[in-house]
């Protein structure tokens, strides 16, 4: 690859290595068993973690306020039905797709930097799934009759309304836990092996042999893993993009100024990427000083993930722009007027703040000397983690908040409710990110070590 | 004395790929070997002919998603019709939405569970860990195992061809 000068002088490769130094197999499960298997922690992960099970208290105390009190507890009026609840779901749901994206469509274009980050991605998706499933149902106000909506039989002798695309968006999001989680397993099932192979306590023997499932690499064993894993990639490809578009069309189904636009289900594909790209390089960021594996998850990883930042970012500004076109284009006196009062209204504040963290501020990706700082890249994705929120929450609110008859206008404002249950569930889910880490290898250790076989094989191959 | 085996380590999965190939071309058919990741053509190489799991996989896919239509049709066709304005009780662009959720997740679940029934796995014990040198504690090694039950077993040949097809340790495997 070819170098190009830098004006100080000085020579920066134009793409930094996927992996830095010489690695073999022994040394790369040594260090990623290390993490898993080591008896004490360092101070830090438990204050950490401290602070984030104070969350997970804070999560669980809001959600039982929530549920005795009722869905009036939080912002949530008449005619804005849907508030906080529905807004967070899409952005958990969104923070999701990014996972999938790295395991599962890296996978099938051969990208070989996946390879590192792909296992906390897809633990990414998981956990974020899990929040964004419980959002919908506490909506429900009603929640422990969710289960009304599987196909069950029952006394009241009724049916789910097969037609409705929040009947399509339950089994898109249980489909796609599903698929998640049997990915997910699947990939981690030879790195089990790994771990049961070095755990010394009799416990974790135990608990990583059974979870092995006795795996012990046979080739004829490795061939079905390696069709069926590429198997599983191309099925959950599709079924990324559908359940953010059958997101998308719960709002677009509906005759609301501002929710029904054909736009909507690529917007909310490309808006989901971006955000859970930004997610990815959030917590990429600290786990690779934390653990020092920055010779594993190299720049070249954030710079890869922040130019997808970029193209998913552009593709949203689109997104925007058509949005305030064709509501004036449309002609439509509602449009219009739903339009004009995001941009000046009760809600303007957070629409302006939006586009700054969306549209403004990716523009620093541009650079290559950004892209490779990172601070700089920390500070623009938690930047873009905001700017979504407040995107999904302009898109949910400010539709019914100006609908088509004047004397049912009104706003929401949000209580104290809404930031506890948000930022409850952000603990709980780092929370989770904590214990994987700590409970099962962060780094596919399998597949780095045929990178790194793959990287001598070349290195020898051109001494 | 009984034994399961031979199990020889190789350096890397160039001299195991070569070594199973040249096993297989003298005629041995129960071999197997083992690997940290997957070997390109090691597999071929042992004489395995290729996977059943697409098929598996699209069995699952078109079963999901024919059961979920199934499901639709029967409730609102014949459990419980509800006529709307006339419009039609099979409403097919909608349903397909959620059948091709269901076909998805039945391929998914094919693919899975088709990829542990052809392993045989879960599997409690398999003789091969009985072996010393067989571990996966520093990710795994390159090992080729021929079973005593293959035909042109002989202990001493066979272990002298091993050892002369480039293998660093030769060990019998107890059963």
């Amino acid at each position: 690859m070819a170098e190009t000068a830098r004006p100080d002088g000085e020579r920066e490769p134009a793409r930094p290595p996927v992996m830095v130094g010489r690695h073999d197999l022994p040394e790369i499960s040594e260090r990623i068993g290390a993490i898993v298997l080591r008896g004490a922690l360092p101070r830090g992960f438990w204050l950490a973690f401290f602070g984030l099970f104070v969350l997970v208290l804070v999560f669980l105390y809001s959600i039982t306020y929530l549920v005795s009190v009722g869905v009036g507890a939080y912002g949530i009026n008449i005619p804005v039905a849907w508030g906080t609840m529905i807004s967070s779901f899409v952005w958990w749901i969104g923070i999701g797709h990014a996972g999938t994206l790295i395991s599962a469509v890296l996978l099938l274009l051969r990208q070989p930097w996946r390879a590192s980050i792909n296992r906390f991605a897809e633990a990414m998706t998981l956990f974020a799934v899990a929040m964004a499933g419980l959002y919908p149902i506490l909506h429900l106000g009603r929640p422990w009759y969710f289960y009304w909506l599987l196909p069950l039989p029952n006394t009241h002798m009724h049916w789910p309304q097969w037609r409705s695309p929040l009947v399509w968006d339950f089994a898109a999001i249980a489909t796609y836990g599903v698929v998640s989680l049997l990915f997910w397993y699947m990939g981690l099932l030879p790195d089990l092996a790994v771990l049961r192979d070095r755990a010394r306590s009799r416990g974790r023997q135990l608990l990583y042999g059974i979870l092995a499932l006795g795996w012990r690499g046979s080739a004829f064993h490795w061939a079905r893993f390696e069709s069926s894993y590429y198997m599983l990639a191309a099925l959950a490809a599709p079924l990324v993009v559908s359940v953010h578009s059958i997101v998308s069309i719960d709002f677009a189904y509906a005759m609301v100024p501002g929710y029904h636009s054909t736009i909507f289900p690529p917007y909310f594909v490309a808006g989901a990427l971006y955000s859970g790209f930004a997610m990815v390089v959030t917590i990429a960021i600290p786990l690779r000083r934390a653990f020092s594996v920055e010779d594993l998850i190299t720049v070249r990883h954030m710079d890869n993930a922040a130019k997808i930042m970029i193209a998913a970012g552009m593709i949203v500004t689109y997104g925007y722009v058509s949005e305030a076109f064709f509501a004036w284009y449309s002609g439509e006196s509602y449009e219009r007027r739903m339009m004009w009062s995001r941009v000046v209204g009760p809600y303007a504040w957070m629409f302006w703040a939006m586009i700054v963290c969306n549209a403004v501020v990716l523009q620093a990706l541009w650079w290559r000397r950004v892209r490779r700082s990172m601070p700089a890249l920390f500070v623009i994705a938690l930047a873009i983690n905001v700017g979504m929120w407040l995107e999904r929450y302009v898109i949910v609110v400010s539709g019914p908040s100006r609908g088509y008859l004047p004397a049912a206008w009104n706003d929401q404002s949000l209580t104290w409710l809404d930031f506890g249950i948000f930022f409850g569930s952000l603990g709980t889910f780092l929370a989770l990110v904590f214990l994987f880490v700590r409970v099962l290898p962060a780094i596919t250790i399998f597949e780095v070590g045929e990178l790194a076989h793959e990287r001598r094989q070349a290195q020898e191959g051109t001494r | 004395m009984s034994r399961y085996g031979l199990l020889a380590r190789f350096s890397g999965p160039e001299a195991l790929s070569e070594a199973a190939r040249r096993l297989r071309e003298r005629g041995y058919r129960r071999i197997d070997a083992f690997s940290p990741f997957p070997v390109p053509g090691l597999a071929a190489a042992l004489g395995m002919r290729g996977t059943r799991l697409q098929w598996a996989a699209l069995a699952g896919g078109l079963l999901g998603a024919a059961a979920t239509y199934a499901l639709i049709l029967y409730s609102v066709v014949i459990d419980y019709p509800i006529n709307v304005g006339g419009r039609a009780l099979n409403a097919w662009p909608a349903y397909l939405v959620l059948a091709f959720e269901g076909g998805i997740l039945g391929a998914a679940l094919a693919t899975f569970f088709g990829m542990l029934v052809g392993n045989r796995l879960p599997e409690y014990h398999h003789p091969v860990f009985n072996a010393r040198t067989f571990s996966h504690a520093a990710g795994g090694g390159f090992f080729l195992l021929v079973e005593a039950a293959d035909p042109r077993f002989r202990a001493e040949e066979t272990q002298a061809l091993l050892a002369a097809l480039g293998a660093e340790h030769v060990e019998e495997v107890a059963p």
